[in-house]
């Protein structure tokens, strides 16, 4: 796993939260967003548009989701999204901005 | 007057709304027979009643889910809850609606067996459904797997030409028991043609003993209940709220909570097992709930903001319509700290405009036809002698 995207995607979650008790909650790659996160749809939006924006990249998170099972979905962890965002960075014609 | 069948799922929350149009159904002269699990629910339906149990076979099961929050509890109400039983009701409610004969079938959103015997003997039916989230699209995976639900219980009792993506939507009419408003005019909704009759109140709520004297008029009074069914609920959220209320100048609350915890409240939160929620909202400034759909709806009734917290089912998607409508404030049910409650509340109570948004809802919750429209439309259904071929 690319350790800088994943350092990245925690920053990210950390900011789009933005509520005291993430400041100190342990973020790795085995946190999931529903369980451990309570990450409400709206948020994980919100974070899929900051990753967008900060790695410069077409990020297209709806088709990515699209092709999850629900089971996937409730398992969703930030492990899942920081391993989408490095495929999507080998993807010709894409690089870290 | 017509024959009129009834079926809903042995849940408390579907079977009040269902009691409150049946009873504006015999009040016109209808002739009703209730479909449900008797050994459940069959002691809340009236004296009298004519029941057609769908549990006489089976011993009677513990509802109770296992806890699970958020996407998950969603996953385990179809797939544990929802399927199995109307699997099993197939048969017995097929078997009532021989017997009984009725012109027109009301069927729960959440009872599919009841839509798919109507669909199968080409009867008339409506939805009665009880909450504004069920019937807003969701995201493609969930809808997918919803439809995939519905196609397998489908394909094991209905012949191919009657099987259709969501049997449990009817295309006569969904009685929504709730406002347009509250599911938001920007959202999509499921294709179906929906008659939106506000809440539906059945008038028989018992007394319920409350210190109305310690309430002081002087302080604003907030309501913190997170519902009925305390099915999961550990005590960590009912702990943060006595904390951040600690000392609040000006605020008083009334929480509805295990009574364990009324020895370390602090002088302005009042623990109760029960209360009377209603007379409650009457002279209450706020609310905080886990956006339960009926306290919801009883709290914009009385024009009340409100904090949401939600848990599980479909209260986050309740959660977002109340905060996107401009009458709530969210948060995390799980992770909320004192400071960030208290943060909340003071922010709630210190904005009118929450209020406002409220009570647009409210005044739109109280023209709403209620059970009594409810009872027209089935009433005039059953009696166009609509049938399918």
């Amino acid at each position: 796993m690319n350790e800088a995207i994943l350092a990245a995607l925690i920053s990210t979650i950390r900011k789009t939260v933005a509520e005291d008790w993430i400041e100190d909650f342990p973020i790795t790659a085995a946190t999931r967003f529903h369980d451990d996160l309570e990450l409400e749809s709206i948020e994980f939006i919100k974070i899929a548009d900051a990753l967008q924006s900060y790695f410069g990249a077409q990020l297209d998170i709806t088709e990515f989701l699209s092709g999850k099972t629900i089971a996937d979905l409730i398992a969703l962890n930030v492990g899942d999204i920081a391993n989408f965002i490095s495929g999507a960075m080998l993807e010709p014609g894409l690089q870290l901005a | 007057m017509s024959r009129i069948l009834i079926t809903v799922p042995p849940l408390t929350g579907h079977l009040n709304p269902a009691l409150a149009v049946a009873e504006a159904l015999a009040g016109r002269g209808h002739t009703l027979a209730w479909a449900v699990h008797a050994q459940q629910i069959g002691n809340a339906l009236p004296a009298g009643a004519r029941v057609y149990p769908l549990d006489a076979q089976v011993a009677a099961q513990d509802a109770a889910l296992p806890p699970a929050r958020g996407l998950e509890s969603v996953r385990l109400f179809f797939e544990d809850y929802t399927f199995p039983m109307a699997r099993a009701a197939l048969a017995p409610l097929e078997e009532a609606v021989r017997a009984f004969r009725p012109d027109v079938m009301v069927v729960d959103h959440q009872q599919p067996a009841g839509a798919l015997v109507a669909r199968k003997l080409g009867l008339p039916w409506v939805s009665l459904v009880t909450t504004t989230a069920s019937i807003q699209k969701g995201s493609p995976t969930i809808d997918a797997w919803v439809a995939d639900g519905f196609a397998e219980l489908q394909r094991a009792y209905l012949p191919p030409e009657l099987i259709v993506e969501r049997p449990d939507f009817s295309p006569y009419q969904m009685i929504v028991f709730s406002i347009r408003a509250l599911a938001g005019s920007e959202r999509a909704l499921v294709d179906a043609p929906y008659y939106f009759v506000g809440a539906a109140h059945a008038e028989f709520r018992r007394w319920i003993e409350f210190p109305w004297g310690w309430l002081d008029h002087e302080q604003r009074l907030l309501l913190v209940t997170l519902g009925t069914i305390s099915r999961d609920r550990d005590t960590r959220f009912f702990e943060i709220m006595m904390q951040a209320l600690d000392g609040m100048a000006g605020v008083q609350a009334v929480m509805v909570a295990p009574t364990a915890l009324a020895a370390r409240a602090p002088a302005n939160v009042l623990v109760r097992e029960m209360v009377p929620q209603l007379k409650l909202l009457e002279v209450a400034a706020g609310v905080i709930c886990h956006a339960g759909h009926n306290t919801v709806c009883e709290s914009l009734t009385r024009g009340l903001p409100m904090i949401v917290a939600p848990v599980r089912d479909d209260q986050p998607i309740i959660a977002r319509q109340v905060i996107d409508a401009g009458a709530g404030l969210f948060m995390r049910y799980g992770k909320v700290t004192p400071a960030t409650a208290r943060a909340t509340i003071e922010k709630m109570l210190s904005m009118p405009e929450l209020a406002e948004n409220a009570k647009f809802l409210g005044k739109a919750l109280r023209a709403a036809p209620g059970a009594a429209g409810a009872a027209a439309e089935i009433a005039s259904l059953a009696g166009s002698g609509l049938r399918a071929a």
